[in-house]
């Protein structure tokens, strides 16, 4: 019996290493489909503090001067081998020294990128991941010398005690991307300024037979503009997600939270989302946004190029803020991607740096990917940000999450999504929002803030 | 210059020296990280930090103050249930695909090969099984006249998800059952089943006093592997329902991989997993306090 016990221990030590490895790989095989196109404008930010330094020119200005090999870590596998290598090619005609290599990241870059960190093995250039800013200096090299931190949107948000880490890749918004042609069959002329019109032109898709609303729900990334832009938008305060720091239910049924959420409820009840929500297709939703079989997404503008690649023209997708009360007073929430980052080990920093510099004023980056400039007042060639823009939205740029509210929300582990999940799923909300306000105020106590 | 050294020296220094590689693979994969894991759950590291502060038994003490954790595992039932009826299933099968039979090894093969698929793919096939609206299961059912039964969510109805999750699991994991029953089954002497046939013992009789008790053993094995299989299961629901709807398909282990990756909190993951491990170990005690009633052979 005792030998019996020593061996059984022994497969089971052996199975459970194996179970717990084989997470890594399957965290990291799993969503091969859906992970390139999730923008890391929905990753919630960290927390800053401080202001950039002066600034002051780079270390080595002339482009034949600094020579080297740099690593840039992307989540863009889709683009290794063919806008890259044009990136490169340019990049090339004004710094013929530097060799730049690009390493594919597995799909949960977040996840790869911290375990590298804890490893020691930085790639010269990265993006940031969600590791709180004063961490930052541990990890990453000042970018204060590019000369850029007047120009560039969202400075504070990767800086940690007047130094800047990180500068952001491109700006998105949130808002809804629509079908045009699939508005005119049903009969919609103009785009919904109010939320009683966009009710009103959602029953007109579904009248037509056409869904009015891809929410992707089971996917639950997909309902991060929900949750973490539309609140903030609601109270018109940027700063409205820290605010949670000073409240005990922080999720009600009459503050942004609440407000937000009952606007996803509200399309589900009435049918304007998919016919099973807890069974939607990702890849296929964007097939059929492009096909008019969907109507509209609320969403990043980062998926409007994905749309017109799933088989449709530009000019046939638009782009309007959605209307979340009658007000009629458009407005909508700025929010940053992935931050490029310099290794603070890197062997080639000012070759690193030179290709950061270019990479956001010359790349074209951000036209390729759909966002806006992360250059302040540069605008957008792409035409559907030009229509969202004249409309007279308000855009509201946002501000770091407080660290000591992601820790609390880690602690309590909270994640809003999956909290509109339960909202949207359940019979009564406000018991859903009782439970996490709870776990909420549970944890901030243990926390003691 | 091993000539000096006395025989059995010199089988020892061979066995140690084919051994060594592989032990040391063991030692560096398994050994190490899950010693690894041990002190990890005495710590509040948050996964990539270089500080990993010392809690003691803190971990332990939020684990077992938090009933919520342990709901989780009413989910794994439905593995458990479905891993005992792939078990009966296949030994139904070994039997059948283990007398003369023609085209059994075809058989055979067509029954094992899901188990040679990765886990994710076939996680993946079965998500397009089970869409709703465009699901070739609901397909099916409509085309042969179930319509009110082809408009199920099957992975959206809170109750049933579970169950379709693990059926997932018995097409993929019953052929690899299959195939070790079939092995044990190809043990067992024949002289058994002459003398039985001599004393003329029925088919449904040789099955259940010489075929099934021969097979104990593995059957403990399988079961062992169900069992384990079952609390452990994290593929199957990560990729297709990501534990939805709502939570009522998450499992244990992918709770411990949202404690670890998406709550930052590396030191209550490890102490929940070492739990999931003593778990496994009582349940296995359990298991064979049992089935060894009969009194061991």
């Amino acid at each position: 019996m005792n030998k019996k016990l020593f061996s059984l221990g022994f497969v089971m030590i052996t199975s459970l290493s194996l179970a717990l490895t084989g997470c890594g790989s399957g965290n990291n095989n799993n969503n091969a489909s859906t992970a390139t196109d999730e923008p890391a404008a929905s990753a919630k930010p960290d927390n800053s503090g401080g202001n950039a330094a002066a600034t002051t020119e780079p270390a080595a200005a002339g482009g034949a001067d600094i020579s080297g090999k740099i690593t840039f870590l992307t989540n863009r596998t889709d683009m290794i081998g063919k806008e890259y290598d044009e990136y490169v090619k340019r990049f090339n005609e004004k710094y013929p020294n530097i060799k730049v290599e690009f390493e594919a990241s597995q799909t949960d870059y977040n996840q790869q990128a911290k375990v590298r960190m804890a490893s020691g093995e930085l790639p010269d250039v990265m993006f940031i991941p969600t590791i709180p800013n004063s961490d930052l200096p541990k990890y990453f090299a000042s970018l204060d010398d590019l000369g850029l931190n007047d120009q560039i949107t969202f400075k504070d948000f990767k800086s940690y005690e007047g130094k800047l880490y990180g500068i952001t890749t491109g700006n998105s918004t949130s808002g809804i991307v629509y079908n045009k042609k699939a508005f005119a069959d049903a009969g919609i002329t103009e785009v919904p300024k109010t939320w009683d019109e966009f009710l009103a032109a959602s029953e007109k898709l579904k009248a037509k037979g056409i869904i009015p609303l891809a929410s992707n729900f089971k996917d639950k990334w997909p309902l991060n503009n929900w949750v973490y832009d539309m609140p903030r938008i609601i109270e018109g305060k940027a700063d409205f997600p820290n605010d949670k720091l000073n409240s005990d239910t922080p999720f009600t049924m009459d503050n942004g939270y609440g407000k937000a959420l009952s606007l996803l409820r509200e399309l589900n009840e009435k049918g304007y989302l998919e016919k099973d929500i807890n069974s939607t297709n990702w890849e296929q939703s964007k097939k059929d946004i492009a096909s008019g079989k969907f109507a509209m997404y609320f969403l990043g503008n980062w998926v409007i190029n994905q749309v017109i690649d799933a088989g449709t023209t530009s000019d046939n997708v638009g782009f309007f803020p959605l209307p979340y009360d009658n007000s009629g007073k458009p407005a909508a929430a700025l929010s940053p991607d992935f931050f490029y980052a310099v290794s603070k080990d890197s062997k080639n920093i000012d070759a690193a740096k030179a290709f950061v510099k270019w990479m956001i004023e010359e790349s074209g980056y951000e036209d390729f990917a759909g966002f806006i400039s992360p250059l302040k007042g540069k605008e957008s060639k792409l035409p559907q940000l030009k229509e969202f823009q004249s409309t007279g939205v308000q855009m509201q740029e946002g501000t770091p999450d407080d660290a000591k509210v992601t820790e609390i929300s880690n602690k309590a582990q909270i994640d809003i999504p999956a909290i509109a999940q339960e909202f949207v799923l359940a019979k009564d909300p406000q018991k859903v929002l009782d439970k996490w306000n709870k776990a909420w105020a549970n944890a901030k106590k243990d926390l003691g803030y | 210059m091993f000539g000096t050294l006395s025989y059995n020296k010199q089988k020892m220094i061979i066995i140690i020296s084919f051994l060594l590689i592989p032990l040391l693979l063991l030692a560096t994969f398994t050994y190490y990280p899950a010693l690894k894991l041990i002190y990890y759950s005495f710590t509040n590291w948050d996964g990539y930090s270089p500080e990993k502060p010392w809690v003691g038994l803190d971990n332990y003490r939020e684990v077992f103050s938090n009933p919520d954790i342990f709901k989780v595992f009413v989910h794994n039932f439905a593995y458990f249930v479905m891993g005992v009826v792939q078990n009966i299933v296949a030994i139904y099968f070994a039997v059948v695909l283990n007398s003369k039979l023609r085209g059994r090894n075809g058989f055979r093969i067509m029954l094992f090969l899901p188990y040679i698929m990765n886990g994710v793919a076939v996680a993946f096939m079965f998500g397009y099984v089970f869409d709703t609206t465009n699901g070739s299961l609901n397909l099916f059912l409509n085309n042969i006249g179930l319509t009110s039964l082809a408009q199920t969510s099957w992975l959206g109805t809170e109750g049933l998800v579970n169950y379709s999750l693990a059926s997932t699991g018995f097409w993929r994991f019953m052929g690899y059952n299959m195939v070790i029953y079939i092995a044990s089954l190809q043990a067992i002497p024949r002289d058994i089943y002459e003398a039985a046939k001599i004393d003329g013992a029925g088919s449904f009789q040789t099955l259940w006093r010489v075929t099934l008790p021969n097979m104990k053993a593995v059957i403990q094995l399988n079961l062992f592997l169900t069992v384990t299989g079952a609390l452990e299961v994290f593929d199957l629901p990560f990729v297709l329902t990501k534990g939805g709807p709502a939570g009522a398909s998450q499992t244990y282990v992918q709770r411990v991989v949202e404690t670890a990756f998406a709550y930052n909190n590396y030191g209550l993951a490890s102490a929940m997993s070492i739990i999931l491990l003593f778990f496994v170990v009582i349940v296995l005690l359990l298991q064979q306090l049992v089935l060894s009633r009969g009194g061991d052979k």
